[in-house]
């Protein structure tokens, strides 16, 4: 398998603060790699940079071959981003919404249809999509939005929390939503999460991040048996010196 | 029992008190260290209103200057002995300068009155001493005329001052000899053109309700588009959708232009109405004359032609277009919509104080400096339009379209880069934090 994505000593600072200080990971393709780390560890701020909203100070990254610095354009067309706080178009209906998303991506109608059937499929808002967005639940909300993501089958998803503030039911469905698309269509996922059972259960690798670096990567089941830990949250306190 | 129930009052009193102070002072608390609202609430009132204090007093104390410097011209066509004591006593009070035997006309066409750096003449007829002789003689039904005429400059509060002094001056050598010898009749002179018994003052009233409610439509226009322009980028962020839209195949510029779009086309009927609007009200203004004659600003022609509302529709979109495209890029700079609003009002000082000034005075009578700091400020410019297009004056018109032209794509330059790089999501005006630097320095 290819590399998916390749980041090398990623530095970003914003003013006096060092969101990442010198980030380095490989990710392959068709992989579920997640991003661990606790608020502040510098998660949203890797995602933005490979995501193209933000440039890097220093360091290079590399997404399926591509620059997201000097071929931005390029990298927008294969990857899909759902930020850790996202929202829908108030007055737009769940369907109307998906459609506007989905034009950026296509411009066939055939396809526009399919895209489309395929996030109702996914979100499993039926009937509900006929209501605009402002009458949507957060669960509900969360729901259209990994399925905006999910829809044009992107070569690489980056998704931001994907389950944040969802109750118990609503996440479960969410983390099924993503493991059957990547089964289904081989589709590589970077996510990031403070929830590390979510992690354990979703990631084929994980990268614990502590003050804009990585401190250890690799399957969650080596890490855990690494460190004697039962679970990654254990190990992760072991390898920042918490326990 | 009575007692009991008044305690019981008294206390719920009391804690609803208790509630409401908690609420108002973290309220005050919240605005007052917001230095946005503060400087727009309370600082830039506190500045504008001196400002425009300052430059009305100006204005009249320029108006008063030039009226006493003016001179008047005086169109002696009697050559009597009575035109002679109504000249000898003008001259005491402006200077005079005196042609002979010239129709008013041919001053006007003779252009002798920029010859004389003056603005309003007066014709002594023929026959004045004559009749100015058999009144005071004792027949009473005789009176004697004199004809003044003042130049229309397109009107402005404080533009009577000069020939409101002629006819008093006028008036005051009436009372001298008589009470009511002398009469004057009053013409204006509308490009090149003398339209007798039209009182330039009473013209110049009424133009003034046209001066007045074109600044204060534009006034209202370009603050409430850019409201609702400067919101759209900042629901953008307080919906959070603006990242994820941001990361869609297609073009930075393509997203600000559809923005930018949207609110194009909102001008362009907002233009077309007014533009619709402004003729409707020019047309209806009549102009009642004391001879019971009725003539209208149509008539007159004081209303643009249908090249002059063509540009002045062209100056009010390209106004409105650079308004909107500076909204937006303030709205960058916010978090969210109440932040954005806050930062619009920043530029609406420089709607106001134009507005107003233009309201009262004509920019043409202003000094050099003033005048440059008006043209400046592109929302001046439909306003000065306004004014141009009715005096035919349509180089100036066509210089501020090219200017807000020039302004408004330099605007769009800067929002197009704005949203090409990262400052769209990470740029925000940081009052506070510089504050609080500055204090940890030593």
């Amino acid at each position: 398998m290819g590399l998916a994505v390749g980041a090398e000593a990623l530095v970003k600072q914003f003013g006096n603060i060092r969101a990442l200080d010198g980030l380095s990971f490989n990710m392959k393709e068709g992989e579920i790699f997640g991003l661990i780390g606790p608020n502040g560890a510098g998660k949203t701020t890797a995602l933005r940079i490979i995501s193209t909203l933000i440039l890097p100070t220093s360091g290079s990254v590399e997404i399926f071959g591509l620059d997201p610095v000097s071929q931005a354009g390029e990298v927008r067309r294969i990857i899909s981003y759902l930020p850790e706080e996202a929202g829908a178009y108030r007055n737009l209906s769940g369907w109307e919404y998906l459609e506007f998303m989905a034009k950026f991506n296509t411009k066939n109608s055939g396809e526009l249809k399919v895209m489309i059937d395929e996030a109702a499929k996914i979100s499993g808002l039926s009937d509900r999509l006929k209501d605009k967005a402002k009458t949507y639940s957060k669960g509900m909300k969360r729901r259209l939005l990994v399925a905006r993501a999910l829809m044009s089958r992107p070569k690489l998803a980056v998704l931001d929390e994907p389950a944040s503030g969802l109750d118990v039911l609503h996440a479960h469905h969410v983390r099924e939503i993503i493991k059957t698309y990547v089964k289904e269509y081989g589709v590589t996922v970077l996510l990031s999460s403070h929830n590390m059972l979510e992690v354990e259960y979703l990631c084929d690798r994980v990268a614990l991040l502590h003050k804009g670096k990585i401190v250890v990567e690799g399957k969650p089941s080596e890490l855990k048996s690494r460190y004697e830990s039962e679970n990654l949250e254990e190990v992760f306190a072991k390898v920042v010196g918490f326990a | 029992m009575k007692v009991k129930t008044w305690k019981k009052f008294s206390q719920r009193w009391l804690a609803l008190l208790k509630g409401f102070g908690t609420i108002l002072f973290k309220e005050l608390k919240e605005l007052i260290r917001d230095p946005k609202i503060l400087l727009g609430m309370i600082i830039v009132p506190l500045v504008m209103f001196p400002v425009l204090g300052l430059v009305l007093g100006y204005a009249v104390e320029t108006a008063q200057e030039q009226a006493q410097k003016a001179t008047l011209l005086v169109v002696d066509n009697d050559g009597g002995n009575w035109s002679q004591a109504l000249i000898g006593n003008l001259s005491v009070a402006i200077n005079v300068a005196v042609v002979e035997s010239i129709t008013p006309q041919q001053v006007v066409d003779q252009e002798l009155l920029g010859k004389y750096n003056s603005t309003q003449f007066i014709e002594i007829p023929f026959g004045f001493s004559q009749n100015m002789s058999r009144h005071t003689s004792g027949d009473l039904s005789v009176i004697a005329i004199v004809n003044v005429y003042g130049v229309f400059q397109g009107g402005s509060v404080f533009s009577d001052i000069g020939s409101a002094g002629v006819t008093s001056l006028v008036t005051s050598f009436n009372r001298i000899i008589a009470p009511n010898v002398l009469y004057t009749t009053q013409s204006s002179i509308i490009k090149g053109e003398i339209q007798e018994g039209v009182d330039p003052s009473t013209l110049s009233g009424l133009m003034i309700s046209q001066s007045i409610a074109f600044p204060i439509t534009i006034m209202i226009m370009l603050t409430y588009s850019m409201q609702i322009a400067a919101t759209s980028v900042a629901m953008e962020k307080e919906e959070k959708t603006l990242e994820t839209l941001l990361t869609v195949p297609v073009d930075r510029f393509s997203i600000l232009m559809g923005k930018l779009s949207s609110t194009i086309i909102v001008a362009g009927i907002a233009a077309v109405t007014v533009m619709l609007g402004y003729n409707y009200m020019l047309g209806s203004i009549t102009l009642g004359m004391p001879s019971s004659m009725s003539v209208d600003l149509v008539g007159l022609g004081l209303v643009p032609s249908a090249f002059g509302y063509l540009l002045l529709g062209i100056s009010l979109f390209f106004t409105l277009l650079s308004g909107l495209a500076l909204a937006v890029i303030m709205s960058a700079f916010a978090e969210d919509v109440r932040g954005a609003t806050a930062l619009v009002g920043y530029i609406y000082p420089l709607i106001f104080i134009p507005s107003m000034v233009l309201m009262y005075l004509d920019v043409n009578a202003l000094p050099l400096a003033l005048r440059a700091v008006l043209f400046a400020i592109p929302y001046s410019q439909p306003i000065i339009a306004s004014k141009a297009v009715i005096m035919n004056d349509y180089a100036t018109v066509v210089f501020g379209i090219i200017y807000v032209a020039a302004f408004t794509i330099v605007i769009m330059y800067i929002a197009s880069r704005l949203f090409a790089t990262e400052k769209i999501l990470t740029a925000k005006l940081k009052f506070r934090r510089r504050g609080r630097n500055r204090k940890a320095e030593p």
